[in-house]
């Protein structure tokens, strides 16, 4: 490595030291802290005890958590695939049209976000009140009868959470189709694809950057929805971050909480390490192909 | 226009001066939504120059929680006498210096005598609650003053219960004909499967918007407070409140200084100001509850003091009883909860 080159490496790491230092601080630190609190022992009058113990995790395997999980699981699942089908297209689409009409769209779609996210919320709650205008729409259409429901259950969180969490999977998806070079389409085009295989097959590839951004910015707050849920799921919505609020505040066991909190933290650090580290490897075998 | 923006700057920076400088003559307050008359604090702030700032807590174990986890900075919270008595035993709450509470004599000492604190040594009364039923008389056919109407399939996805262990636990516990503190593990597997009936008919657990969504036509039937319930009434003549015939909980809901306060003095000022009869009467026109207060009853209407929903009758009183706090029995309230919450 050349001296110029050291120098580079140098201020570089100069530069990610207080970056480093904020998430070594704020994250790192206070997720170990959730975590080895997990493993204290509980008093019954909320504090946390002096005592190691393993009970905590004895406790986990309460029989009504794999039910809570379970939905957690396959609502933010399902509202991530949602998202990511959806904003795909239409990602395609404002990065086709011409600059100036690019950036009125994406003003629409951050528009929404200076109102106050509760605010959204219940307005959503306004929008499926069983009195409301949708609703009225519905029954005239014969679409739903007079006394189904559309709030409090599974599925009006799913909508809401898509609702919440769609332009976070827009905004990457477009940044890097709106850098994709369409003339690799022309390309495929002149090489017989059609327009479907030209997009599933040059077009998806070439964003893929912005699709895992996209999965994670909205998985992972998916999994960790509390407030959505508390709000227009009923009684059979509820998911892991509801739990865990009532473990902090209702039943004053904070390791408890704490456990729930680092199941969740690991089910999101375990796959990213996996993947991490698999590119890791395979970049090391195809480095110098500079790829 | 140069000037005009220095004078406002100057403006605003004299201001932000002046609520620095009455920074020590603020009071934080932590209370339940809607449970004092908001004129009665203006009155308040105005006769000791002061600044009250108000915020809200939805269940007795929240605030618990929150504070227990080190939050601090309140002057004066309203907790439930069971909750008051767990403060004060785990050293979260002051005792109380009668010497500072010339208000104090008009206290109805023989209505605390049931209380959990009867020398207020800690706490000093600001409401009788008690919970029962408020339903929307043109929506529900054929009521019955009983929790049993949790079962009625016709009202399902229209009903509310409170998002609050100890009283849906409870409520379903009287349904049976037990004991609201019940640690009874039989008894409360009872109730267990009880309100898991009821839940099948039920939107949600919720406290207050619960209460938003009786009044605009969301929910027909909702577990509530006795004075929230008036609260709505009065805004709505269609809706209607009953004490269900088993027995209810009853609860007193306290003044208490937590040990964190930073302005004690302007603490016991307040409370002894809430005392007054005058304003103790003007927060209950506005709360619909009755405080144990002697002469402040006095002032009040006839309607206002035999209303069953504010003071309930003595057969219903007889049936009924006060929240306790059940110490490690919790847990098992909680793995009920649990079990209620995540069945089918």
């Amino acid at each position: 490595m050349s001296l110029q080159g050291l120098k580079k490496r140098k201020s570089e790491v100069l530069i990610s030291v207080s970056p480093m230092g904020w998430l070594f601080i704020f994250f790192v630190i206070p997720t170990f802290l959730v975590i080895a609190m997990a493993f204290r022992s509980a008093d019954p009058y909320g504090g946390i005890g002096e005592q190691w113990t393993l009970n905590t995790l004895k406790d986990l395997r309460n029989p009504n958590y794999p039910l809570i999980i379970w939905r957690t699981v396959w609502l933010s699942i399902i509202s991530t695939a949602i998202c990511i089908l959806t904003a795909i297209p239409a990602a395609y689409y404002i990065s086709r049209i011409k600059k100036k009409y690019q950036d009125i769209i994406l003003l629409f779609i951050i528009v929404p976000f200076w109102i106050n996210f509760l605010i959204r919320i219940f307005a959503w709650k306004v929008f499926l009140h069983p009195e409301g205008m949708f609703k009225q729409l519905l029954v005239t259409l014969h679409i739903s009868g007079p006394d189904s429901l559309l709030l409090y259950r599974p599925e009006a969180v799913l909508v809401v959470i898509v609702y919440s969490y769609l332009p976070f999977a827009l905004l990457p998806i477009y940044a890097s189709a709106e850098k994709f070079d369409f003339h690799l389409m022309e390309a495929a085009y002149d090489l017989g694809a059609g327009r479907l295989q030209a997009f599933i097959r040059v077009f998806i590839p070439g964003i893929r950057q912005g699709l895992l951004t996209a999965i994670i910015v909205v998985f992972i707050p998916a999994l960790g929805s509390y407030v959505i849920p508390d709000i227009v799921g009923g009684p059979s919505a509820e998911m892991i971050g509801n739990k865990i609020a009532q473990r902090t505040f209702i039943d004053r066991n904070l390791p408890h909480a704490s456990a729930l909190s680092a199941i969740l933290a690991f089910a999101v650090i375990i796959p990213s390490a996996l993947a991490l580290t698999r590119r890791f490897f395979k970049e090391k075998n195809s480095g110098s192909l500079g790829i | 226009m140069k000037k005009v923006l220095l004078a406002a700057a100057a403006a605003a920076l004299s201001l932000l001066i002046i609520s620095c400088g009455s920074k020590k003559n603020e009071l934080h307050v932590y209370n339940w939504a809607d449970y004092m008359n908001p004129a009665v604090i203006e009155k308040f702030e105005k006769e000791y120059n002061c600044k009250v700032v108000m915020n809200y807590f939805d269940s007795n174990e929240a605030l618990y929680a929150k504070l227990k986890a080190g939050a601090s900075g309140y002057d004066i919270l309203f907790p439930t006498s069971y909750m008051s008595k767990l403060m004060f035993e785990q050293k979260m709450i002051q005792p109380i210096d009668h010497s500072k509470l010339k208000n104090l004599k008009n206290i109805d000492t023989k209505f605390i005598q049931k209380g959990l604190d009867p020398e207020m040594k800690y706490s000093v009364p600001y409401m009788m609650t008690f919970t029962g039923i408020a339903y929307n008389t043109k929506k529900v056919k054929n009521f019955r003053a009983s929790w049993s109407m949790f079962d009625r399939a016709d009202l399902a996805g229209r009903m509310t219960l409170l998002n609050d262990l100890r009283e849906v636990i409870g409520a379903a516990l009287k349904f049976n004909g037990y004991e609201y503190n019940s640690i009874d593990d039989k008894e409360l597997e009872t109730a267990m499967n009880t309100v898991i009936k009821w839940k099948k008919n039920i939107a949600k657990f919720d406290v207050d918007e619960a209460k938003r969504g009786l009044s605009s036509g969301e929910f027909f039937l909702i577990q509530v407070y006795n004075g929230d319930a008036l609260q709505l009434i009065s805004e709505n003549p269609d809706l209607a409140f009953a004490t269900p015939a088993e027995g209810t909980t009853l609860s007193q809901d306290d003044f208490v200084i937590p040990v964190t306060a930073k302005n004690t003095d302007l603490a016991y000022k307040f409370i002894d100001f809430m005392l007054n009869p005058e304003n103790s009467k003007t927060n209950m026109e506005f709360v619909y509850y009755l405080s144990p207060n002697i002469p402040a009853q006095k002032l009040m209407s006839e309607e206002f003091l035999t209303d069953p929903a504010i003071n309930p009758p003595k057969a219903v009183l007889d049936k009924s009883d006060f929240l306790k706090d059940l110490g490690e029995n919790n847990s098992k309230y909680s793995v009920t909860w649990d079990k209620i919450k995540s069945s089918n």
